[in-house]
């Protein structure tokens, strides 16, 4: 139930885009078109879902036994710079197609504050591993929903004729707060599961 | 350097003789019957809150249009169907500045910022009504009213969701006699309307009826208080702003994909998602956010149903 | 380079928030008020300065390849110090603010001035590169917070001192929720674009 719970609430009712500000430039820069944003979605979902985990367990098995958690931030950001080396290293020798479809991406994920956000809600929020693993899984799934649909209003957009001052960045926020807007339907859904 | 557009016209792009202007005349008579429908039910107030909504929206847009030097459109009559709209899902007691700001919102925000009428992505009147939720939420969900008498009253949604009260009668709600925003009432004059612009070919039967269909079957299997299909269809399907919101939010040709499965499939969402929203959501109504949502699924949606020509290579489409 | 110059290149031509658009995230997450801007500001003045001190000293001594992973060793290490010193004197503000005090370390503003400046300049410019960025962030943050307060609550509090004994008029209390953010912000950079374009239509008629 709680597995359900993670996963309702990162996608659509915490949704890290449209409630908590996380991820947001990528969200902003790789967004032009959906290609870009799935393949961004899928390099994201991968790495989020394993740091998440990955800190959880650090977390738990080092840093809170030992009375170390003052180094969580130097930790943690060093941990998923690792791990994202570790991950393009890994993809290129073991899978090159899929290197091929997310390398490029790989790179900007050590920059994207929503696997480390991910990572320290995990831990605030007093979820073991698995529960880790799963709401980084979810955040990541509710980030890939925003930027992919994000995406498809953008390509649109580049038709639109857009007042001069407002192309390009402002107009893509305010889109942003308008299907930040549609996203508050989601708030209090499911309320008994939380 | 030049930058050599294709110059492409606004959308609906339909291959017939009607034109945008003669399209919108179609649908402000309809929305014509509801506001006489709804003054008739909610008197002066009404009459009131419709003529502030619609003025707002239409100096919202010759204001912006004079101070960027563009042609004002303000004739086109989008921008009074949006005000319309708005006062339509306005509760009884509103104060007027309410439904001013949301017209100014709906159509400077939603509409203007990316390049007018066609270019829009989100319905203004849903958009704007949303915002106006969000930012006023007190004078949103209160101050209803039972017509004529002029009693307060808890809507029957909000009786649905267990606030004190009791539910009025079919016949009273066919006829919008009970609580409720002041266009979202008249459930027969609604039906009325969307059936003129069904036979007029504004609009296509496929997104209405696969929205409240679909919100009708949930309300059926789900919505009941002892066990599975046992809900209250008929108070679901004519309370709220369903009906209002599927003839003629839902169907708004900028902001719905244009294919035929597109749209089965932006009526079966919308449906789904006013189901889920009423049933297990956090406010009684969920029609405007469901609305607002597939708005955002839309282009996905095209992109998806768009048949390919024959003989090219299907495009990869992910997620 | 003029010291003068590079303090008000981060105000004002390179204004990471306003012209390069780096930091969105704490910027829109965090501005639902005047004073959360202005403390956000404080800490990333304090963090983007002494990193940008220690890997300008440090630059000749890093080697290129690992460079990267020392900056954000670095930069960590300042934002732990932020986040002790907050947690001890400004434990309201600390909370508050969050998990994005611990972001401060993924704020792109800080490693691109850390690679962009710091690691190619003496100590002293890149202390002063380090204040203007942060000035220029924090400026950002509090004319934002300000703006979505104002509006939000009809208010502005001021050093925990309210600046109107009531509220001025009924407020949007959507302007203090993410939409908020997002539509203000985007509002804001297309009234900058307006007035930059006058400025530089005027300049040259």
């Amino acid at each position: 139930m709680e597995i359900i719970a993670i996963l309702l609430g990162g996608v659509l009712i915490n949704n890290l885009v449209f409630a908590q500000f996380l991820g947001l430039c990528p969200f902003v820069g790789v967004s032009k078109n959906v290609e870009m944003a799935t393949g961004m979605s899928a390099a994201v979902l991968f790495v989020m879902t394993m740091a998440a985990g990955v800190t959880a367990l650090l977390h738990s098995l080092v840093l809170d036994p030992y009375g170390l958690t003052y180094l969580e931030t130097v930790t943690f950001i060093l941990v998923i710079s690792s791990l994202v080396q570790f991950v393009e290293t890994f993809l290129r020798k073991a899978s090159p197609v899929l290197h091929r479809s997310l390398g490029i991406y790989l790179p900007l994920i050590t920059t994207n504050c929503a696997v480390m956000g991910a990572a320290l809600i995990s831990v605030r929020q007093g979820y073991g591993v698995g529960l880790s693993a799963v709401n980084g899984f979810a955040g990541a799934l509710g980030w890939s929903l925003a930027i992919i649909l994000f995406a498809g209003i953008r390509e649109r957009l580049e038709l639109a004729s857009v007042p001069e001052a407002l192309k390009g960045i402002p107009v893509a926020l305010v889109t942003t707060g308008l299907m930040a807007i549609a996203f508050l339907g989601f708030q209090g859904l499911f309320r008994f599961l939380f | 350097m030049t930058d050599y557009k294709f110059v492409v016209g606004s959308s609906p792009h339909l291959r017939t003789s009607e034109n945008t202007p003669r399209l919108m005349f179609y649908v402000l008579q309809a929305l014509f019957l509801v506001a006489v429908a709804s003054t008739i039910l909610f008197g002066v107030r009404a009459m009131a809150i419709i003529g502030v909504s619609v003025l707002a929206a239409l100096a919202a847009e010759a204001l912006w249009q004079k101070g960027l030097r563009q042609p004002v459109t303000v004739a086109d009559g989008s921008a009074a169907i949006t005000g319309l709209l708005i006062a339509f899902n306005m509760p009884p007691l509103v104060p007027l500045w309410v439904p001013a700001l949301g017209s100014a919102f709906a159509v400077i925000v939603v509409k203007q910022f990316f390049g007018g009428l066609g270019h829009n992505f989100m319905n203004p009147a849903a958009a704007g009504r949303a915002f106006l939720v969000s930012a006023w939420p007190l004078a949103m969900t209160s101050g209803w009213l039972t017509p004529f008498d002029g009693a307060t009253s808890a809507t029957p949604l909000q009786v649905l969701g267990g606030s004190s009260g009791s539910l009025p009668e079919g016949w009273q709600m066919l006829m919008g006699w009970r609580a409720g925003c002041i266009g979202e009432t008249s459930a027969l004059v609604i039906l009325i309307g969307g059936l003129y612009l069904i036979y007029r070919q504004v609009i296509d039967w496929k997104i209405p009826a696969s929205f409240i269909g679909t919100v009708a079957l949930f309300a059926w299997v789900f919505g009941g208080t002892d066990g599975w299909f046992t809900g209250d269809v008929l108070t679901h399907v004519l309370s709220g702003g369903l009906l209002l919101g599927a003839f003629f939010m839902a169907t708004d040709y900028v902001t719905s994909p244009v294919t035929k499965r597109g749209r089965l499939i932006m009526g079966l969402g919308c449906g789904l998602l006013t189901a889920l929203i009423r049933l297990w959501g956090g406010y009684p109504e969920g029609v405007t956010y469901a609305i607002l949502l597939m708005n955002v699924a839309t282009p996905l949606i095209d992109r998806m149903t768009i048949p390919r020509p024959f003989g090219t290579r299907q495009t990869k489409v992910t997620g | 380079m003029n010291l003068w110059r590079i303090l008000t290149n981060g105000v004002v031509k390179e204004n990471p928030v306003f012209r390069l658009l780096l930091g969105l995230c704490p910027l829109l997450a965090v501005t639902t008020a005047l004073m959360n801007g202005f403390w956000m500001g404080v800490a990333v003045i304090f963090v983007l300065t002494s990193s940008n001190i220690i890997v300008s000293m440090l630059r000749k001594v890093i080697a290129p390849r690992i460079r990267i992973p020392c900056f954000i060793v670095i930069i960590a290490t300042f934002v732990t110090i932020v986040q002790m010193t907050m947690n001890a004197y400004l434990p309201d503000m600390y909370e508050i603010l969050g998990i994005f005090v611990p972001l401060i370390v993924v704020n792109c503003v800080i490693l691109a001035r850390a690679e962009a400046f710091a690691s190619k300049n003496p100590v002293v410019s890149a202390a002063v590169d380090g204040i203007g960025m942060g000035l220029g962030f924090t400026i950002a943050l509090m004319v934002l917070g300000g703006v979505r307060e104002f509006f939000g609550t009809a208010n502005l509090v001021i050093n925990g001192q309210p600046l109107f004994d009531a509220p001025l008029f009924e407020p949007a209390l959507i302007m203090i929720m993410p939409p908020g953010a997002f539509i203000t912000m985007g509002v804001l950079l297309a009234l900058l674009n307006v007035m930059v374009n006058r400025g530089r239509s005027g300049a040259g008629a």
